[in-house]
């Protein structure tokens, strides 16, 4: 097992009404699935929104290993200016 | 050179340059929150950040920006937190030899930020709520 924490914003954190999650996860999960995990959780609520993955403060590619003590966040259409 | 700020008080613009004998061009950016979001009313905006990497995405679009273009000098402040209708946002300044490459910088700088950097705004409603921008305002 291992501990991941999931920081939230913008649309993220309003179908999760949190800005943090920590939870333990099987050994060798990705980002992919990780994500089905956040969406199962907003139950639908983020339905349509399309979701970028940065590990760690950096973009990552689709499908990504993650590692114990990683912190994750699933980044909604940015929207700064 | 490059300088970027993430603020969170009212942005004070960067000084126009009083002597400059290498560029001819300075160009000012300054986005005001509207006074409308999806067409409702807003208060204002409440600007959040990932914190760390909103910076980090910044800088290096900055310097991707001065390399692509061949300008000399990028500058920008972008405000966090709450900003109310009227106010800046965000403030670039570009100094480039000639007009044609700092105005391509200034609009391919702003378009990037608003795909690559981690801000986000929520919408400040007339009743008191908020929400992202994104969603709907009921």
């Amino acid at each position: 097992m291992m501990k991941i924490k999931i920081k939230c914003f913008s649309q993220v954190k309003y179908a999760l009404e949190t800005d943090e999650l920590i939870l333990e996860l099987e050994s060798g999960i990705t980002t992919d699935a990780l994500q089905n995990v956040i969406r199962e959780k907003a139950n639908g609520k983020l339905d349509g929104i399309s979701l970028r993955v940065a590990v760690n403060q950096k973009y990552v590619k689709a499908n990504t290993n993650l590692k114990d003590g990683d912190e994750v966040v699933f980044i909604p259409p940015v929207q700064g200016g | 050179m490059i300088k970027i700020e993430i603020v969170r008080k009212l942005i004070t613009p960067f000084p126009s340059v009083d002597f400059e004998t290498q560029d001819g061009a300075e160009l000012v950016f300054n986005g005001h929150v509207r006074a409308t979001e999806h067409g409702k009313k807003i208060t204002g905006l409440e600007y959040e950040q990932y914190e760390g990497m909103a910076e980090h995405e910044l800088k290096r679009l900055a310097e991707e920006t001065v390399k692509i273009f061949r300008i000399h000098d990028l500058y920008c402040r972008h405000r966090i937190g709450i900003v109310k209708v009227g106010e800046i946002s965000l403030h670039v300044m570009i100094l480039s030899k000639h007009r044609k490459e700092g105005l391509s910088a200034l609009e391919y700088f702003i378009a990037e930020l608003k795909k690559t950097v981690p801000i986000w705004k929520w919408a400040m409603l007339m009743n008191g709520k908020k929400i992202p921008s994104k969603c709907h305002l009921n």
